[in-house]
């Protein structure tokens, strides 16, 4: 099919992208997104603090329910395969592949997070090692507990917000911690989620090691102003340890005037409102412009 | 109780072409493997080339099966439906000592047949492989040199042998083993198997299950490796195996592996778990930056540690060749099998596989059948071949595994090819095995599995 706009992502910022596109007259949107629903990784954030303090869910289907004055057409459960240099995108779902040739692309496929074996942490590879937002999917999504006895690392507001989760599920989270000397996300998740649950954060430590096998068994723990190292029993760590804009898609494509990035895949805003906003002003420019 | 002709005692890639190698006689065969699945140890982690045969003294059994096993090993890939790649090899010098090794090796090489082996001046070196650094003198170039997936190679041995009838057996560690009338009673927790020959390929506790029955000539002192695997994407991949003779001490090799990863290592310590090691892990990314300066350390997506058994003689002298005991009638033991064993895996098999056939009066099986296929990737297939597939199974229109492209297609077929772990998901068709190393797709493969019914452990 030949469109005037692909979007890749049906998040805050695919969606806002579309809006603001159609706000500028285009009447040839199609989205693309692999999840079975629209809203990305909203779906998965079930605390309020999006907007007007809306839950991740609510601002999605807010977001939605304005798509839904559009012609965009959504597809959901489908990935997309390649990109290419003469503006084709092959698509793959149940349905079968589909070539799309667009004019100008939107990229709003997010972030995806550090894993371990990104990180300087050695030792074994044992059972009950997550990404925080793996450890978040599994509880908000999945009515599944990653564990009982949790540590977390990092102290961004995805460590801290899945710190607190963890709690309200009836776990005992040991520690968030935080190699600087401060946490790293916004004050109102540390005193939401830190203060106000009593957790502890080890600023200025770090982890070092894994141990146990074939589950975490605990893991060292480094301070980084003395050096001195400890073993802490745990049954699940957490790696809250970064967000990577997700630009694997159109790595090796270099910067055609066609391809625009919105939302945290261009770089990870801290709320979602200005990444929607980001997206939603992209989308509007690039029509806009043409 | 249950009776077999042979029990092949361990799964890793030694046991599972020990097991296809018997297939190709008329005898019956079991394979008991610990764990719940094969190639969980030594065989898991390893460096993934295929040597060769310069690294050994000529007129060696090393040696020997090493040229052959290199000879045959595309044939041997095809007939089990593996990716090899026979990229060639470098092994590079800096100095005038790392110089001497290098010209000592083509002489053994030479000396053993091992085809179109030369020596590359600086020049020609760094034409051939740019990435290499500028301090570099001297390099023995190896076009046969190649690489494999050592678990792919295992598994598709083990899925042959079993088509061919052998019966694979997991969760069956050894605990007994005695001697009956015309053969052995080997007991695991749950039963009693009884034979008539045994071959002991359990690696790591090949001593130990030996002293089951009889003394051991030979002690294994373990030692331990670490690697680093980078990111398929990472600028200034190496085209060839590049391997480091320092001027002192040991080097490293960097493998561009079939999956289009970058594999590092190994550093070499004490160590008798599966833990990696700082300092190796450090010495692994020093060497790197020595031998490959333009290689991007930050793309590291995984590391691990290997293993290795040493075979030692009662006095604690190292012991150069394959350790093949035959300590009863109807008996052998590979004790302590670590490099080349991958490469010589398959010759290995067939050596002790024609003993076996000797002693217990076998026949060639004439219905053997050599040719394995594996679960078809969808990656890397044309628009129309893919879009066939997706028209014959939905499923293989659903990527799960966003990194490597892995469908759920696939995924359900490696469950039902014997994957009961993720891991065993992983190791069948490379999913969770890219640079999100499975955090976007793991709980989706651990759904199958129990949708499946066969998660557990």
């Amino acid at each position: 099919m030949d469109i005037d706009l692909l979007i890749i992502g049906a998040g805050a910022a695919g969606l806002s992208a579309a809006l603001g596109a159609w706000e500028a007259g285009c009447r040839s949107i199609l989205i693309a997104d692999r999840r079975s629903r629209p809203g990305g990784i909203l779906e998965q954030c079930i605390h309020p603090g999006f907007g007007a303090d809306l839950t991740g869910p609510e601002y999605a289907a807010a977001l939605f329910s304005q798509l839904q004055n559009t012609n965009a057409e959504l597809r959901m459960e489908t990935e997309v395969l390649s990109v290419s240099e003469n503006r084709e995108a092959v698509l793959s779902s149940g349905a079968g592949l589909e070539r799309v040739r667009f004019s100008h692309l939107i990229l709003a496929s997010g972030c995806r997070e550090r894993p371990l074996g990104a990180l300087n942490i050695t030792g074994t590879r044992p059972e009950g090692v997550y990404t925080a937002g793996q450890a978040q999917e599994m509880m908000n999504l999945h009515d599944q507990d990653p564990g009982e006895r949790i540590l977390i690392l990092g102290s961004g507001d995805l460590g801290m917000i899945v710190a607190r989760r963890c709690v309200l599920r009836g776990k005992r989270v040991i520690a968030v911690v935080e190699k600087t000397e401060k946490y790293t996300g916004l004050a109102r998740n540390y005193h939401g989620c830190i203060e106000a649950y009593e957790i502890p954060l080890w600023t200025r430590t770090t982890v070092t090691e894994l141990h146990g096998t074939p589950g975490l068994e605990g893991v060292t723990v480094r301070s980084l102003d003395t050096n001195a190292e400890r073993f802490v029993a745990c049954d699940t760590l957490l790696l809250a340890t970064g967000l990577i804009p997700e630009q694997t898609l159109v790595s090796g494509l270099g910067a055609p005037a066609w391809l625009h990035l919105a939302g945290n895949c261009n770089h990870v805003h801290d709320l979602v409102d200005s990444a929607a906003q980001e997206a939603r002003t992209v989308g509007f420019e690039i029509i806009k412009r043409t | 109780m249950k009776r077999f002709d042979v029990i092949v005692i361990g799964g890793g890639v030694l046991g599972c072409f020990m097991a296809r190698n018997l297939c190709r006689w008329d005898l019956s065969t079991a394979l008991l493997e610990a764990r719940e699945d094969v190639c969980t140890g030594i065989s898991k982690a390893n460096t993934a080339v295929v040597y060769p045969g310069y690294d050994h003294k000529p007129g060696t059994l090393k040696a020997e099966l090493t040229v052959r096993a290199n000879r045959a090993f595309g044939m041997l890939c095809e007939e089990l439906d593996v990716p090899f790649s026979r990229c060639g090899s470098l092994m590079v010098a800096c100095g005038e000592q790392g110089a001497a090794i290098l010209r000592k090796k083509l002489r053994n090489g030479l000396e053993s047949g091992v085809p179109d082996l030369r020596l590359l001046e600086r020049e020609e070196l760094l034409a051939l492989e740019p990435e290499l650094t500028e301090a570099v003198t001297l390099g023995l170039y190896s076009p046969t040199a190649g690489t494999v997936n050592p678990w792919a190679l295992g598994i598709a041995a083990m899925e042959n042998a079993v088509a061919n009838g052998a019966v694979f057996c997991p969760n069956s560690p050894v605990i007994g083993i005695r001697e009956e009338q015309a053969g052995y009673a080997v007991q695991t927790e749950g039963e009693t198997f009884f034979c008539r020959a045994i071959v002991n390929c359990a690696g790591l506790q090949s001593v130990s299950v030996q002293e089951l029955l009889a003394p051991s000539p030979v002690q294994l002192r373990i030692t331990a490796g670490d690697y680093l695997v980078l990111d398929p994407l990472t600028a200034h991949m190496p085209k060839h195996i590049v391997q480091y003779e320092p001027e002192q001490g040991k080097g490293l090799t960097a493998v561009p592996t079939v999956e289009g990863n970058l594999l590092l290592g190994p550093s070499e310590r004490e160590g008798s778990d599966y833990g990696t090691d700082r300092r190796g892990l450090d010495f692994v990314r020093k060497m790197t930056r020595r031998v490959l300066p333009k290689v991007d350390l930050n793309d590291t997506i995984r590391t691990f540690a290997a293993l290795r058994p040493n075979p030692e003689r009662p006095n604690g002298s190292s012991i150069r060749s394959f350790v093949i005991d035959h300590p009863a009638e109807g008996f052998w033991s590979f004790l302590g099998v670590k490099t080349p064993g991958l490469t010589c895996a398959d010759q290995l098999g067939s050596y002790v596989a024609l003993q076996v056939a000797e002693t217990l009066n076998a026949r060639e099986n004439p219905h053997f059948q050599p040719i394995r296929r594996g679960i078809p990737k969808l990656h890397g297939l044309d628009f129309a071949a893919r879009q066939q597939r997706i028209a014959e199974n939905p499923e293989f229109g659903q990527v799960v595994c966003f990194c490597e492209d892995v469908t759920l297609g696939e995924i359900r077929a490696a469950i039902r090819a014997g994957a009961v772990t993720v891991d065993g998901v992983k190791h069948r068709v490379g999913a969770a095995m890219g640079r999100c190393q499975g955090s976007r797709c793991r709980l989706k493969i651990e759904a199958l599995l129990r949708e499946e019914g066969v998660y557990g452990h």
